[in-house]
This record gives C-alpha cells, structure tokens and sequence, in this order.
C-alpha cells in the first residue's frame, strides 16, 4: 500500500517536473504579457512615466478612430480572402495533387517554393512588379493596351494588389490538405467507381467530406492569419495611401512607434477579441467534427 | 557518516568563498575602472565610424585603467530605436550613453528618471562650445536630457548637367524661374522633381513642404495651427509637385525609390541631407560634379529659410555614482570638443551643433556649409517640428492630396487633429 503512494507520488513529481519549463515559459511569455496589455490598455501611459488609469477612454477613442474602422474592415477582408479563396484553391490543387498526375512531385515542390522565400524579398518583388514601370503594366499594355497605372499608389486597387500577392501562395495550405487526402482510404473511391461515380462526384461525394476536419483546421488558421496581417502590407505600402491598406498589426505598430503604448495596447486587446471571435464563429458555423478521425476510431 | 559529510561540505563552501574575499581586499587597494557602454549608431559603414572609433581608442588610451568607453554597434537603425524605446519603457536605459532623433515624440523620453540631466554639468566654458539655438530646441521644461550633436539642413539638390541640357544654366532664384525651368524639364521628358508619399514620413515631399510653409508662414510656421492658410497653400503646391512634376510611381514611392529616381537621372531636381553626399552610388553618377545645392525659391514673403533638424542627440544614463556620471562628462566633453568633431566632420561632411573651423573641401560637402551660412535663418522640418505621429498623418493624407480625393483645407483639417496641444 505505502509503495503504491511513493509511486503515485513519484509519478505526480514527474508530471509537475515535465510541465514546469513549458509552463514558466508561458506564464513569462503569454501570461504575464497578456494580462499586462489588458491591464496597460485601460491606463494612459506613453512608455515612460507612471500610468494613469483612465477607465474605457482608449476604447472608446479607438472605435470612434477612423484609421481604426478602416483597418478593422481591412482585415475582415483579408480573413475572408485567405479563408475563402487561398484555402479553397489550396485544396483544388490538392485534390489534384493526390491523384498523382505526371509530375505531381515537382508541382507540388514548385508550389511550397515561395513559403521558403522570406516575406520581405517575397514583398520586394512584387514592389517591383506592380511599379508604374514595372512588368505588370507592360504586359498589360502589350496585350490590352491599357495606360501605366499605379496600383500600389491608388487607394482603389492597393489593398487588393496586396491581398493578390499573399493568396496565390497556396503552398502551405496546399501541403497540409495533401497530406490529409491521402490518407483517405483507397477502397472508398474504387467502390464509388465500381457504382459508375465520376471523378467529379468523387470529389464532391468522397475528398471533401473527408477532408473536412482539415479544411476547418486550415480555414481557422488562414483566417486568424489574416486578422493578424502585418508584414507583407507593411513592406510594401506601409498601410497607404490614405491608410488604404492599414491593418490593425500597422495600427498597434504606429501607435507604438509614437509612444502611445496604453492605446497600443488597447489596438492589441481589439486584435486578440477579433482573433478569438473568428475562431469561436467557425467552429459553430462549421462545427469541430472530424469524419477522418472518427473512422480511425 | 552525517557529521563528516556536513563538514566536507562547508569545507567546499569555504574553499568557494575564499578567492571571492581575497579578490575584493586586492581590488579595493587599486582604483576601479569604469566601464562605459556606448550603444553607437556610427559604426560598420557610416561615414562617422572611422573618426569616431579612432576618438574611443585615443579617449581610452588617455584615462586607461581608469575610464574605458566600450562601442556597442547599433548597424540598423529601426532595431535601434526599438531598443531605446522598449528599454526605457522597462525602466532600463539602453547603454550608458546613446543618441536619439530629437522632436516632439522623442522628448517624452525626458520625463524619464533613467536620463542624465546635463543642466547642472554643462560649465560656461561647455555650454560655449555649442551653437546656442541647438541647445535650446533641446531643452524641455528647463531639462536637457540629451546634448545636440549632430545636425542637418535639408536643401534642394539640383542636378545641373539635365538643367543645362534644357537651357537652365543656373539654380532658380524665385518662384517663377523655378517652374519656367520645371515646365522645360517635363517637356524634355525629364521628371523635374522626385516626390513621393510612402514610408512613415514622406521624406523628400515632407522636406519641400517644409521648405513651402516656412516661405510662406515664416520660421514660427509651426506654432500655428496646421489649417493656417500658409498650410492650405503649402499643401497645394506641394499638390501641384507630386501631379504635375513628379514621376508617375510619387504616389506610394518610398525614400529608396525616390532617391533612385534622381541618382538614375529620371529626376532632376532632389531633397536630402548632408549623409546623403558621402553615397558611393552618387559619386558613381556621370552628374556628380554638377551637382549644385541650395535653397528652395520663396514661395511666400519669407525669403533665405534654411530647413534644419536636430539630426542626433546625445544621452547618458543616469546614475547614483558620482564617479561613473563624471566619466560619462569627461567622455562626453571629449567627444563633443571642437577637435574631436572636426576630426569626425572631415571625414563624414556631416554638420554639428558644436562650432569648429573646420571647412569641407569636397565640393558638394562645401555646399552644404555655404548653404547654411547663406541662409537668413534656420527652421526646424515638419518632422522635427511636430512629430513622428503628425508627419505619419501627413504621410498617409498626401496620397490621398495628391490623388484629388480630398481638398488642401481637408488634408491640412486630417493632419490638424494629429497635433497634440
């Protein structure tokens, strides 16, 4: 009896042993910082100095910001655009991928390419692709003929020209969802083609159902990704013109930038609501079953 | 058993503690050296790192075994400054002593207890030393927590072999020959000028809306409220640059793209500071030697305005010994002698706030100080003047000037409301 509680004891030191760096390291390094900002966000405070607390005042002056709105609904529609078009093309590349065409292995190599690219050369590019002078306009006027146009300089298509640059890089996406649908068993698509099913209702009938769990997965992470967009934006408009394409991250980083650190923080709180409520919003519009894992139980 | 392991091991924590004891009776029989960190932006390729490090090895060779400056290269700027800030926010100074972009968002660092204030260290003979209107736009609420340094004016630069190619054989002096020799450069296919409204301040637009506003409201300019008509006015012709005598990318451009646009000799005319001239990609340019500074035509009734800027303040840190704060002035005083900055000044072409006789014999560094000393008087650039934030504002709504989608009265109401008061 007496060694079956040294052994439960030595287990449960065990456990409390493991857990202890990991969990020093979030209280440090999540924790800590979180219930900081919150707390920092209801005070008036520039970085230097003694913080004065002034209530909702920070919030208040944030939704009432214009600047703020604007980059708010800018990042709603870079949630939307990476859920709804980078994750769907991610997995119609896929869903061909698993079928394993000719030369499936360097496609699928070709399109992770730009994932191991850093963000800013990645941005310099495309800098350089949109510049009045650059590539696009060139190719456009030889085929269209259409006149020079500034498209990281006009308000009208800057944000869009950002989104573009971001979505087409499908590969990460791409890869996950691969890997997920080929682990869909072989023998349910050979007794749909034995019922004469074609590869399109395959697909519909089969791959995406299955898939499910994982496109949930991606969709959740693309779209926080876009609630949380900074640095591509930011290298190359640097949220402008007119903050055009300003996002919240541009917003918490200006703020900081001018020691406005309590309404930086109060920007961060925002992002970390926004964030969660995308999120919470999947899951009940989507719900978190996985038919992938329920057959493997 | 337990006796003698108790006793073997206080053996060993007396073993450990022994040298530490004797150590300290060594030490405190000898003077201590101090130790200052210097967080030093002038390093790797900048122009001031040879003469500056050069300063540290003979300062450290003078007081040796008793004061010892240590450089801590700062290479990226941005990272710098994100330093200074983050660690004075931690209740930390970044180094003993460090510099700072002295304007309005930056003189919050003077409610800082962690800064040294110089008002009581700087003697007569000191104070003598440096240009007494630098040391006063460094003073708040009576502190001077960080001593002028480094300065800048910001003129226009003109590149004279694409002027002469259009019969424009000398730099404009009013309003009326600029935009004469303008109206000859576009119709040549020459970008007059390089605008542009991207990066957090619109640099080389910022510095001809300076120069416009300054013209037309004088050097105080800036104490008025930004929708004073010498704004309205200032906004619309810098409205009429960007439109009509820009290239076409000015909307959006960056300082990179700005200044590549003059040094490919797209544009003509430019605006930049003194660093600007020690660039080899400028000296590799077939105008180099055409290159002609100087002030921009009055646009208003105020006429020889120089654009200046407190390019880079001094700060130490704070501290309760006595010791370590008078090695700090000593070094400082050193630093900022008439010598040590002739001896950085001729091999960088930069300006200070310290006066010296030393006179630059590299041409385009010789503008600069002609420049200067032709003009009437100084005022501060937008920047300087008002702050990060508000020039943001002026960044981000010059875009939208420039495109028509708001009014000179709008543009100067968006930035109005940036200006804290």
């Amino acid at each position: 009896m007496q060694a079956v509680g040294t052994r439960n004891r030595w287990i449960w030191s065990a456990r409390i042993l493991f857990l202890l760096p990991v969990s020093l390291l979030f209280f440090f390094f999540f924790i800590y910082p979180f219930f900081f900002t919150v707390f920092t966000s209801f005070t008036s405070w520039r970085g230097i100095g003694s913080m004065k607390f002034n209530g909702v005042k920070n919030y208040a002056k944030l939704i009432a910001d214009p600047t703020f709105q604007k980059a708010l609904g800018n990042n709603i529609v870079w949630a939307l655009s990476q859920g709804l078009i980078q994750v769907p093309l991610a997995c119609l590349v896929a869903m061909i991928l698993v079928r394993k065409p000719f030369g499936w292995r360097g496609l699928r190599t070709i399109y992770y390419l730009p994932n191991v690219i850093s963000t800013v050369a990645l941005a310099m590019v495309w800098v350089a692709i949109y510049n009045v002078d650059g590539p696009l306009n060139a190719i456009l006027a030889d085929l269209f003929g259409m006149e020079k146009h500034n498209w990281l300089g006009n308000p009208d298509t800057a944000l869009f020209a950002v989104i573009f640059q971001t979505v087409i890089y499908i590969g990460y996406f791409m890869i996950v969802l691969l890997a997920s649908a080929m682990n869909i068993p072989r023998s349910l698509y050979e007794a749909a083609e034995i019922d004469g099913a074609s590869t399109l209702v395959q697909e519909i009938n089969i791959t995406l159902p299955m898939l499910r769990g994982t496109l949930i997965t991606t969709m959740t992470l693309a779209m926080a990704y876009g609630m949380r967009h900074f640095e591509a934006t930011f290298l190359m408009t640097g949220g402008g013109p007119a903050y055009a394409t300003t996002t919240m991250g541009i917003d918490l980083y200006l703020k900081m930038d001018a020691l406005r650190y309590s309404e930086a923080s109060t920007s961060g709180v925002f992002l970390i609501i926004m964030g969660t409520l995308v999120i919470t919003l999947l899951r009940k519009l989507f719900g978190s079953s996985d038919p992938m894992s329920e057959m493997a139980q | 058993m337990m006796k003698k392991s108790r006793l073997i091991a206080v053996l060993l924590l007396l073993c450990l503690l022994f040298p530490l004891g004797a150590q300290g009776q060594a030490e405190s029989g000898q003077q201590k050296e101090i130790e200052l960190r210097w967080a030093s932006i002038w390093v790797g390729n900048d122009s001031k790192a040879p003469a500056v490090e050069a300063l540290v090895e003979e300062f450290n060779t003078k007081n040796a075994g008793k004061i010892k400056v240590v450089i801590e290269p700062q290479p990226d700027y941005n990272a710098y400054e994100q330093k200074v800030r983050t660690s004075l926010a931690a209740g930390q100074a970044p180094a003993d002593i460090f510099t700072i972009k002295f304007n309005p968002t930056t003189a919050t660092f003077y409610q800082s207890n962690l800064l040294m204030d110089f008002q009581g260290k700087l003697d007569d003979a000191w104070k003598g030393t440096f240009d007494a209107g630098s040391l006063e736009q460094s003073t708040v609420d009576g502190m001077l927590k960080s001593l002028p340094m480094e300065t800048a004016i910001l003129p226009i630069w003109y590149n004279m072999d694409a002027m002469k190619s259009v019969g424009v054989n000398a730099m404009p002096a009013t309003e009326q020959q600029m935009f004469s020799a303008f109206d000859k450069l576009k119709a040549a296919g020459i970008a007059p000028t390089s605008q542009m409204t991207g990066d957090t301040n619109a640099w080389t637009s910022m510095i001809w809306f300076s120069h416009f506003a300054v013209s037309l409201g004088g050097p105080n300019v800036w104490d008025k409220p930004f929708t004073d008509p010498a704004f309205v006015e200032a906004a619309n012709l810098i409205k009429r640059m960007i439109q009509e005598y820009s290239t076409a990318d000015a909307v959006g451009l960056g300082a990179g793209g700005s200044g590549g646009h003059f040094l490919a000799g797209r544009t003509a005319v430019f605006s930049n500071g003194p660093w600007y001239a020690g660039r080899a990609d400028l000296a590799a340019t077939p105008f180099f030697d055409s290159i002609k500074i100087g002030g921009l035509p009055a646009v208003g009734e105020y006429e020889d305005i120089m654009i200046s800027r407190l390019q880079a303040n001094i700060c130490a840190a704070s501290s309760k010994d006595a010791d370590k704060e008078q090695a700090i002035v000593d070094f400082l005083k050193f630093l900022t002698s008439p010598s040590s900055i002739a001896k950085i000044a001729e091999t960088s072409g930069a300006m200070f706030a310290i006066k010296t006789d030393y006179r630059p014999v590299n041409n385009l560094q010789k503008q600069f100080y002609d420049a200067n000393e032709a003009a009437s008087t100084t005022a501060f650039d937008l920047e300087a003047a008002l702050g990060a934030e508000v020039t943001l504002e002026f960044a981000q709504q010059l875009g939208a000037l420039a495109l028509d989608r708001i009014s000179a009265e709008e543009f100067c109401a968006l930035v109005d409301r940036k200006i804290e008061r």
